[in-house]
């Protein structure tokens, strides 16, 4: 018995053993230094979602999210092609990041203390913010999600959607019952075929699949939002230095979004402009770039790449061709001078 | 009195109603006033579904649009098969590069003329053209699908799947049009016909090496790009796994079911332990382990592809399901037949490959094939852990913005194909059965 015990403990200590040496050993080495030498960088999405990464029919991938990514491989090469997008599973998402599978993640995941603490990783600005919301018939004469009483709602299993309505419900005493599916199309069929009186998302999503439906018109937003989602991009927990590109490539966008720098006048602006914090970022004048590890054109990159944040929101999310349709205007999704939570720190 | 008529009777011709449509109609529709009310309600039925599915499916469905709007615009009720049509590329390929879709289709191509003359009966050396599919041509569709450079030893295989390819071809043509096999041919036209054996042996081999060296230098000029794995998708991919995995799969499981009938005790524990820790998980868990829990346990900088990591998983999971397969067939095998084949002086390999195997196979090849259907279906698992295989490619039509929502047709779409598939695999194994008269022996 007490050999058996041992054997087995032993076998749980080497595996143990083995899983912290990988662990370690991924992190031992700069992952800056790993992705240049590797030549392209390896960023996590998730299986499409509309408006943050989805294929085409050119099969590639398009959206915010996607355009996090390209930003971080101008950063670092020079060119948004640089990267490898992987397609994980939620519920493998953050395992693969913490098993150094990829370098980072930009996926719609949203910020919460328990993932930033618990699962060795380190979560960046929010690129999004959004928040949980109804979407009830134009004619059923709802207005506010108070008069829910009683109602059956249709949403999404597995998600932080379920687990928000029900403390929405139990806070107010709608009793509200739920009606949970595991696609969101066949929930919204079942909506749109009368199956219950709402449906409950995130706003961001909602918008997108409502324009889908066979008459929009019919359908409207309610203006309660549940839940805080702040959208952020991650990181392994343990490498300031690539903490830091991720980070200040995230800033740039919203910094040249300030600053007026678009993709269009980004060549201009380095040549002509006067304003010093432009020059600054531009890499005219300053030696931003050495503390990250970067070329001097780094943010130039991006922008001429990818744009800034308030293009790359108007393509995907706003009004683009390829966008789902949210308007950006008094939303958190704003330029802190206009009223939202977009900011950055100063670069300088 | 007895009557004995001195001819034969004329035979007269067969009833009405065993031959005519009316009769046949009677007999089996309308034989009896429930009977035929059943019938007409089963009319009435097919009708109703089929009417409804031809008018969504068909006649209010919209085959030309440029994105959902247009399809709502165009009918509300129908069926939108433009978004179908637009993601054909994305279905059919992955996102394989649009300018290098021609490798995938010429090696389709390659695949099927090689195939071909497995069923041309006038084609000798059809066990040699089975072995050298197995042996050369995932050598040479590998380099065509991945491209890169060749090492010294995928060159050598590439210019061994082009001798091989072209020596098959040639036979092809010989046995068509003359009913020989290449090697008699080519000793004929030589006029060696009377020479000793070992002479047209050197003769062949001679040949072979200088057609054998000539191609090796023509190959070394050139290659195709990279296409990185992660470009592959789409019914593509699924093929790839599919077709590694049934081809893999049951000289895997011969291997295992022989190991677990032997009589060596550390094969056959390994053997069946292989087998049943195989069999007890599910294959998804095997898919996740394979490519979330492989690389925390290797060393920094060894990175083995997802692909790689999920071929092998389905290679090792459907071998250990072909093993029980071929052991069920091996046990039905009536023991006299082992011992016939002692008496002859046959030693195990020889017993089981000239006289076990062959039989036991052609009594398994219904489970065998149902086997490779079913692996061909659950491939599509893959989708779960991030690969873009057909199913993957399918559900995220509706995920892209033009076609936002669009979910049903695809899945339509994906269910037709695969019945295709299927269906056609179980009509060859029929095909086979009855080549092989295994349906009738017993």
């Amino acid at each position: 018995m007490i050999i058996k015990t041992n054997s087995a403990s032993l076998i749980a200590v080497a595996a143990a053993a083995m899983a912290v040496s990988g662990a370690t050993a991924v992190s031992a080495a700069g992952t800056l230094d790993t992705v240049k030498e590797r030549g392209h960088l390896r960023c996590q999405v998730g299986p499409p979602s509309p408006g943050f990464y989805n294929l085409d029919s050119e099969g590639n991938w398009y959206g915010l999210d996607v355009s996090i990514c390209q930003a971080v491989a101008a950063a670092i090469f020079g060119s948004k092609d640089a990267v490898e997008f992987q397609s994980v599973s939620s519920q493998a998402r953050f395992t693969a990041l913490a098993n150094g599978d990829s370098d980072m993640l930009s996926r719609t995941a949203t910020w919460t203390m328990s993932r930033d603490t618990q699962l060795g990783i380190d979560f960046l600005p929010p690129i999004f913010y959004d928040g949980q919301g109804f979407t009830v018939r134009a004619d059923s004469g709802i207005t506010s999600a108070l008069e829910l009483k009683g109602a059956k709602v249709c949403v999404k299993t597995g998600s932080t959607s379920e687990l928000n309505l029900t403390d929405f419900s139990r806070l107010h005493d709608l009793k509200i019952s739920q009606v949970t599916f595991e696609d969101f199309n066949v929930r919204d069929d079942t909506y749109v075929n009368g199956g219950c009186d709402a449906v409950s998302n995130d706003k961001s999503s909602m918008a997108g699949n409502n324009a889908a439906f066979p008459v929009p018109a019919d359908h409207i937003i309610l203006p309660e939002t549940l839940s805080k989602e702040p959208l952020a991009p991650a990181v392994r927990q343990g490498d300031s230095q690539w903490r830091d590109v991720v980070q200040w490539s995230i800033y740039t966008l919203i910094t040249a979004e300030e600053l007026g720098v678009t993709k269009a006048n980004v060549d201009d602006m380095k040549a002509n402009s006067t304003n010093p914090s432009v020059l600054r970022m531009l890499g005219g004048e300053s030696n931003l770039n050495e503390g990250l590890g970067l070329e001097t054109d780094w943010a130039y990159n991006i922008i001429k790449s990818v744009g800034n944040y308030g293009e790359i929101y108007d393509a995907y999310i706003g009004s683009g061709e390829q966008a789902i349709g949210i308007k950006r205007a008094g939303t958190l999704n704003a330029l802190w001078t206009e009223g939202g939570l977009m900011y950055s720190p100063p670069m300088r | 009195m007895a009557i004995i008529k001195a001819q034969k009777t004329t035979a007269r011709a067969a009833p009405l109603s065993e031959t005519s449509v009316v009769g046949w109609l009677h007999k089996n529709l309308f034989s009896s006033v429930f009977n035929t009310l059943l019938t007409l309600v089963t009319l009435y039925v097919i009708y109703l579904t089929l009417s409804s599915v031809f008018i969504w499916g068909f006649w209010d469905a919209t085959f030309v649009a440029e994105n959902r709007r247009e399809c709502f615009n165009n009918s509300l009720t129908g069926a939108c098969w433009a978004g179908v049509i637009d993601w054909f590329d994305n279905i059919f390929y992955g996102r394989y590069p649009r300018d290098q879709i021609w490798r995938i289709n010429f090696g389709g191509l390659l695949l099927a003329l090689w195939m071909a003359p497995l069923w041309m009966g006038r084609v000798n050396g059809k066990v040699l053209i089975a072995v050298s599919v197995i042996a050369f041509y995932p050598f040479l569709a590998g380099y065509l699908f991945a491209g890169g450079s060749k090492n010294l030893f995928l060159q050598i295989m590439v210019t061994g799947a082009i001798v091989a390819f072209a020596i098959n071809m040639a036979n092809m043509i010989t046995g068509l049009t003359r009913r020989v096999s290449l090697n008699v041919f080519v000793i004929q036209l030589f006029g060696k016909t009377s020479a000793a054996e070992k002479s047209q042996r050197n003769l062949l081999l001679l040949l072979a090496g200088l057609v054998y060296a000539a191609v090796f230098f023509w190959q070394m000029s050139w290659h195709v790009e990279v296409v990185n794995w992660t470009k592959w998708g789409g019914l593509f991919l699924t093929l790839v796994i599919s077709g590694i995995g049934i081809a893999s799969a049951l000289p895997g499981g011969i291997i295992l079911a022989l190991g677990r009938r032997s009589k060596l005790p550390v094969v056959r524990v390994l053997s069946t332990g292989f087998i049943e820790i195989f069999r007890s998980v599910p294959l998804i868990t095997v898919l996740f382990m394979a490519t979330t829990m492989f690389p925390l346990f290797m060393p920094e900088g060894f990175v083995l592809n997802k692909l790689v990591q999920v071929i092998i998983a389905v290679v090792l999971f459907n071998a250990c399901y072909m093993a029980e397969t071929v052991r069920a067939g091996l046990q039905a095998i009536p023991k006299g037949q082992f011992e016939g084949a002692h008496t002859i002086g046959l030693g195990y390999w020889g017993t089981m490959g000239l006289v076990v195997m062959p039989q036991a196979l052609k009594h398994m090849i219904p489970n065998i094939v149902g086997s490779f259907i079913g692996l061909l279906k659950d491939t599509t698992l893959v989708s779960i852990i991030g690969l873009y295989d057909i199913l993957g490619m399918l559900r995220s039509i509706s995920k892209d913005v033009p076609w936002i929502g669009l979910h049903k047709e695809p899945l339509i779409f994906g269910a037709i194909l695969f019945f295709t598939l299927c269906f056609s695999m179980s009509k060859y194994s029929r095909h086979l059965e009855v080549k092989l008269s295994a349906g009738n022996k017993h």
